[in-house]
């Protein structure tokens, strides 16, 4: 006895009507015998399985409802004051969330972004710029990188055997000032000589309220004086609505461009200006004679040595006596141009204005800041894309094969 | 952009209500084991239900994402567990309360049926179980199996082909004896 007349097929593989008239059948749509016994298969198929336990079903329900009072208290709850969810019942542990992931990828994505972005600030700007000093970064721009090697190059190293010979003769000759005999930087973007001695000075005018001039006066002086210079001359002047205060300042020149730096932080900057002097010839004279003087004295010297009349002996002695003078002359005019050299001299104005905290607040500035700001901003963001993207591509390439990995471990579950 | 839906909590406990014993069926028929068939079913809830915020429209209906998901639950066990399930089909069956000689009919039928669907390849035996539990169209077959709807109907056709050759076989093993 046939119990189950099938349908039949095409045998090698479905047509389109046998697929409609399956899903026809199954829907309950189709009519026939064909339908009847596709339908009756299909109940069958559905008879076999044991039916669900009512209790695993009610508890499941139960579990179900849970759920929902769990997600309905999450929605109206505060934030942050969701109970801690009880320890799951099947399944695996919970992953992190996609928030979390994507907000650690973006924290890991800006933290490469400004380590990237940190060794493209130019290498010579130390000056840092500061919310009162506007034009700090714009004058160490225009200073370049002469300055910062001020302090970077000591005098020997940076201006070659002649200028380390220079030094040492200096240092021999007892004056003052033997760390800056020669100085291999040059303001105002002047190209810097090896071997050349140079004099550096500076001005700047800084703007305050006229009550505060009197408080930067006194942080320019204990400036000057943390940076190893002296207060040459200084004058000061207060008034209701006006306020000056003039300073003539003496500092290493090594330090020049650090304490340019820092003086504009002390105020807004209304001007600026370096000079350098080349005073190599001056120098070179100086030194010059006292070389003379040297060898002149060592010449009488041994002329001494070999008198032999009184008039002879007497007649080197004085000469001696003149040479020795001489030689103080020399080595006192060569330790002033040293310290010509190793000291620079600036001139500071603090000027009084009642308008001073608003200079700062100009049409013109605040579209430079934004500028600036926008730039960075997108340098930050251009620079974050380029860490992302390539990211994403490989998390997007990882889940695509994970994918595939798990998809085929499930079918090979299922055998060929 | 895939068109999202959202399964609201009615819609979700309407769904649990008409698909808890199909999902659950499935399961026991493919595994065997009634423990492990209702952890795949509790499981394929839950993962909806955290799912049921971002559900693709494109995936068909939110029943074809639970027995997809019911899917991948239950292979995951197969796997896990590293052993085929059993080879013979549960032997408790219903005769829907019917006498007589239908009751009779029907209980061979079925015995049968059953005879040729454990004697399927499990690939083959899953496809049907997962029609016919299911309740899917050849789309959704498609989406849940994750291949094409040519090949979903391919290997429906297949395994359908094969069960009835089955059948056949056990009917005229049955007429000769």
């Amino acid at each position: 006895m046939r119990v189950i007349p099938f349908p039949g097929g095409s045998g090698t593989g479905p047509d389109e009507s046998w697929l409609t008239e399956i899903e026809a059948a199954l829907d309950g749509t189709g009519e026939g015998p064909r339908a009847d016994s596709w339908r009756e298969l299909r109940d069958d198929v559905r008879t076999l399985a044991p039916p669900i336990s009512p209790e695993f079903e009610r508890e499941l329900g139960e579990r179900i409802a849970e759920w929902s009072a769990r997600s309905a208290t999450k929605r109206s709850a505060p934030k942050g004051s969701t109970p801690r969810q009880p320890r799951r019942r099947w399944g695996w542990p919970r992953r992190p969330g996609r928030p979390a992931l994507a907000g650690v990828s973006v924290a890991c994505a800006v933290i490469a972004a400004v380590l990237i972005a940190a060794p493209w600030r130019p290498a010579g700007h130390t000056v840092e710029s500061s919310p009162r000093s506007p034009s700090a970064a714009a004058r160490a721009d225009r200073l370049g990188p002469a300055f910062d090697q001020a302090e970077n190059a000591p005098v020997a190293g940076a201006s070659g055997a002649k200028a380390s010979s220079k030094g040492a003769e200096v240092a021999a000759s007892g004056a003052a000032g033997s760390s800056a005999a020669t100085n291999a930087p040059a303001a105002s973007g002047a190209t810097s000589a090896p071997g050349r001695v140079q004099q550096l000075g500076a001005s700047i005018t800084l703007t305050a309220t006229p009550e505060e001039v009197q408080t930067v006066a006194d942080r320019v002086s204990r400036l000057t004086t943390s940076e190893g210079g002296f207060v040459r001359s200084s004058h000061v002047d207060e008034g209701e609505k006006t306020g000056e205060a003039t300073f003539t300042l003496s500092l290493p020149s090594a330090k020049l461009s650090d304490t340019l730096a820092s003086l504009g932080q002390l105020a807004p900057v209304r001007a600026e200006s370096q000079s350098l002097q080349d005073i190599t010839n001056t120098y070179d004279a100086a030194r010059q004679r006292v070389a003379d003087a040297t060898a002149e004295r060592q010449a009488l010297l041994r002329a001494l040595s070999k008198a032999t009349t009184e008039g002879q002996i007497d007649s080197l002695r004085e000469r001696l006596a003149q040479n020795g003078g001489a030689i103080a002359r020399a080595r006192a005019a060569l330790g002033t141009v040293s310290r010509q050299a190793s000291t620079a001299e600036v001139e500071v104005t603090v000027v009084g204005d009642k308008n001073a905290n608003s200079e700062g607040l100009t049409l013109h500035r605040g579209l430079h800041d934004a500028g600036r700001v926008l730039t960075v901003t997108l340098v930050v963001l251009l620079i974050a894309a380029a860490v992302l993207v390539p990211l994403a591509l490989v998390a997007i390439a990882l889940a695509t094969a994970r994918r595939a990995w798990r998809r085929h471990r499930r079918e090979r579950v299922l055998g060929g | 952009m895939p068109e999202r839906m959202k399964l609201d909590e009615e819609a979700f406990d309407r769904l649990f209500r008409e698909g808890a014993a199909d999902v659950h069926g499935y399961a026991i028929s493919l595994l065997g084991d009634r423990a492990a068939a209702e952890d795949v079913t509790a499981l394929a809830f839950e993962r909806l239900y955290r799912a049921r915020a971002r559900l693709d429209r494109g995936r068909g209906a939110p029943r074809a994402w639970l027995f997809a998901i019911a899917r991948n639950a239950a292979l995951d066990e197969l796997r896990r567990r590293s052993r085929q399930p059993q080879s013979e089909l549960p032997e408790e069956m219903h005769d829907g309360g019917n006498t007589g000689e239908d009751a009779f009919e029907q209980l061979a039928r079925r015995a049968t049926v059953r005879d040729a669907l454990a004697a399927l390849p499990l690939r083959e035996r899953e496809v049907v179980l997962l029609k016919f539990h299911g309740q899917l169209s050849n789309s959704e077959l498609a989406k849940a199996l994750d291949v094409s709807e040519s090949n979903a109907g391919t290997r429906l056709h297949r395994a359908l082909t094969r069960l009835r050759e089955k059948c056949n076989e056990l009917d005229d093993r049955e007429e000769v004896a």
